[in-house]
C-alpha cells in the first residue's frame, strides 16, 4: 500500500498544511564572530556567522566602488542521516551562490568600498528547507554584526504533498512529495529574492503556493524582529566586585 | 507635514518604518520616497530636520578629525601602515609624525616598530577610503605605557558621554588618564594595577549597557566601590 503524507488533513507530524515547523531563532550566539544567529526550525540546526566588512585579500578581488559579499553554505558530514563527504560539492556551491544573491539585495554593499563582508552559514542538522533557514538566520546575523540592511529577509519553502499545497516541507514532504519550492522575501515589503522550484505545479498551484509562503515569512520575519530586540532588552545586572 | 512613528530612544531592529515627510534620514537610516527606515539595530534619535539610528554594533568608520589609537603593522620608505580597527588600513606619513625628517637617510623603524601604538588624529579619508593619519603635536604620536582595552567601536561615544560627561567622571573618580581612540580602543594611563582593573571593568561594563540610562551613575557607584574595596584589603 502507497504510504500518504497527509491524512485528513492532517501531516505526519501532526501539523495542518498551513503551519510552519516550530522554529528557535536566537542573534549573537558567537563571540568571535562579528555577528551571529542559531535557528532551529523543526529538526534543522543552523548556525550563522558574519565578519566584516574587512580588508578583502589578495587585493585583486576588492571592488573599488563596493564591498563584496561572499557566502558559504557547508553541511556538517553528521547532518545527514548518510555521513555527508566533507568540503563544498555541486549542491552546496549553488546554494552558497543563490543566498548570496537572496541577500546582497538589501545590503548596502557601496558604504565599504574595497571591502568584504563573509557570511558562513553551518549546517548541523538538516531536514528539509536548510537554505531557507540560512537565510533567515543569516538576516539576523547580519543586523547582529552591525552591517546597515535595507530590511531582514525570511525565508521558507512551500510545497505539495497528496495534490495539498504545503507550507514548510519536512524531510519525508521533500523527498516523497510532488512539489517544492524555497521563497526568500524581504519582511516589510515582501520583495522575493530567492525563488526556487522542484517537481511540479499549476500555474494557479504557483499562485497560492506563493500567497502561503508569503504568511510564512511574515510569521518568520515577527521571530527574526523578535530574535534581535530580545538581545538588547535584558536588563542589566548590578556587577559585583 | 512630517509624521514620526518611532519615539526618541526607542529600540529599533533594520526595516521599521521610523518617519514621513520632510525629514533627512542620518546615519543608520536611509530614505525611500517620502518614508524613511532604519538600517542597523540601534536606538532611534529624532532631530531638528534629521532621524537617525544608533547603532549597537558595528565597525569602525573613519571620519576626518577622530582621535584613534593605532597599532603599527608595518613600516615602508615614506612611513607607516597602522592597523585602526576598521575595514581600512590607515597611512601614517614620516612628516606627519616627525618635524624634519629625511627619509632617505633615517630608517623609519627606528622611530615605529611593528606592535607599537600611537594616538593620531585621521587626517583625511579618500573616495576610496585611504586614511591618511596626523601625529603631530601634544598628546599625539608613539604611546609608552599604560593599558590598552579594546571595546566596540559604536559603543565609544558612550564611555566619553554627553559633554565628556563619563569621560571626566571615570578621570576624577581614579585620578587616572584615558585616552579615548573613537576606534574603540582607549589607553589608561596609570602605573596602579588595581586601578587599571577597576577601569577596565567599568569600560566592559559601559560596552555591556551601552543602551541603558543612568548609566554614568551606576559606573560611578561600582568604581567607588571598586577602589574603597582595594583599598580595605590593601589595609587588611
Amino acid at each position: 500500500m502507497e504510504k500518504k503524507l497527509l491524512i485528513e488533513g492532517r501531516r505526519l507530524d501532526g501539523r495542518s498544511p498551513d503551519q510552519l515547523r516550530p522554529v528557535k531563532l536566537k542573534a549573537g550566539v558567537l563571540k568571535r564572530a562579528d555577528g551571529s544567529a542559531y535557528i532551529e526550525q523543526g529538526n534543522n540546526k543552523i548556525l550563522v556567522a558574519v565578519y566584516g566588512p574587512q580588508e578583502l585579500h589578495p587585493r585583486h578581488l576588492q571592488q573599488p566602488d563596493m564591498a563584496v559579499l561572499r557566502c558559504m553554505y557547508n553541511m556538517a558530514p553528521f547532518s545527514v542521516e548518510e555521513r555527508k563527504k566533507p568540503g563544498p560539492d555541486r549542491r552546496s556551491v549553488e546554494i552558497s551562490k543563490v543566498v548570496r544573491e537572496a541577500l546582497e539585495s538589501v545590503l548596502f554593499l557601496n558604504l565599504y568600498p574595497r571591502s568584504v563582508i563573509d557570511i558562513y552559514i553551518e549546517v548541523l542538522q538538516a531536514d528539509a528547507g536548510t537554505r531557507v533557514a540560512g537565510i533567515t538566520a543569516a538576516s539576523v546575523a547580519l543586523a547582529d554584526a552591525g552591517i546597515p540592511i535595507r530590511d531582514l529577509v525570511a525565508g521558507v519553502s512551500v510545497g505539495k504533498v497528496d495534490g495539498t499545497l504545503v507550507l514548510d516541507l519536512n524531510a519525508e514532504e521533500d523527498q516523497y512529495g510532488e512539489a517544492d519550492m524555497p521563497v526568500a522575501m524581504t519582511g516589510r515589503d515582501k520583495r522575493i529574492t530567492l525563488l526556487q522550484m522542484d517537481g511540479h505545479m499549476t500555474r494557479e498551484e504557483f499562485r497560492q503556493a506563493l500567497q502561503l509562503a508569503m504568511k510564512g515569512c511574515q510569521q518568520l520575519y515577527e521571530l527574526q524582529k523578535e530574535a534581535l530586540r530580545e538581545k538588547y532588552s535584558s536588563t542589566p545586572k548590578e556587577v559585583t566586585g | 507635514m512630517r509624521i514620526v512613528h518611532v519615539s526618541n530612544r526607542a529600540l529599533v531592529v533594520p526595516g521599521e518604518l521610523l518617519a514621513e515627510g520632510d525629514l533627512r534620514a542620518g546615519r543608520g537610516a536611509y530614505k525611500e520616497g517620502q518614508k524613511i527606515f532604519s538600517s542597523v539595530v540601534g536606538l532611534v534619535e529624532i532631530g531638528e530636520k534629521e532621524v537617525s539610528v544608533i547603532a549597537l554594533e558595528g565597525c569602525y568608520e573613519p571620519r576626518v578629525g577622530d582621535d584613534v589609537v593605532g597599532v603599527i603593522v608595518d613600516s615602508h620608505m615614506y612611513g607607516w601602515i597602522v592597523d585602526i580597527n576598521s575595514p581600512y588600513m590607515g597611512d601614517l606619513y614620516a612628516q606627519d609624525l616627525l618635524s624634519k625628517v629625511d627619509v632617505t637617510r633615517v630608517e623609519l623603524s627606528s622611530y615605529l616598530k611593528r606592535g607599537d601604538l600611537i594616538f593620531a588624529k585621521i587626517g583625511e579619508v579618500t573616495s576610496l577610503r585611504k586614511v591618511k593619519l596626523q601625529a603631530r603635536g601634544a598628546g599625539y604620536g608613539k604611546l609608552k605605557g599604560g593599558r590598552l582595552v579594546e571595546i566596540t567601536p559604536v559603543k565609544t561615544p558612550r564611555v566619553i558621554g554627553k559633554r565628556q560627561s563619563m569621560l571626566s567622571m571615570i578621570q576624577s573618580v581614579t585620578g587616572c588618564i584615558l585616552k579615548v581612540g573613537q576606534n574603540g580602543r582607549i589607553i589608561i594611563m596609570s602605573e596602579d594595577d588595581k586601578k587599571i582593573s577597576a577601569i577596565t571593568e567599568a569600560l566592559y561594563m559601559i560596552e555591556r549597557e551601552a543602551h541603558t540610562s543612568g548609566l554614568t551613575d551606576r559606573v560611578k557607584v561600582f568604581l567607588e566601590k571598586r577602589l574603597k574595596e582595594d583599598g580595605e584589603k590593601a589595609s587588611d
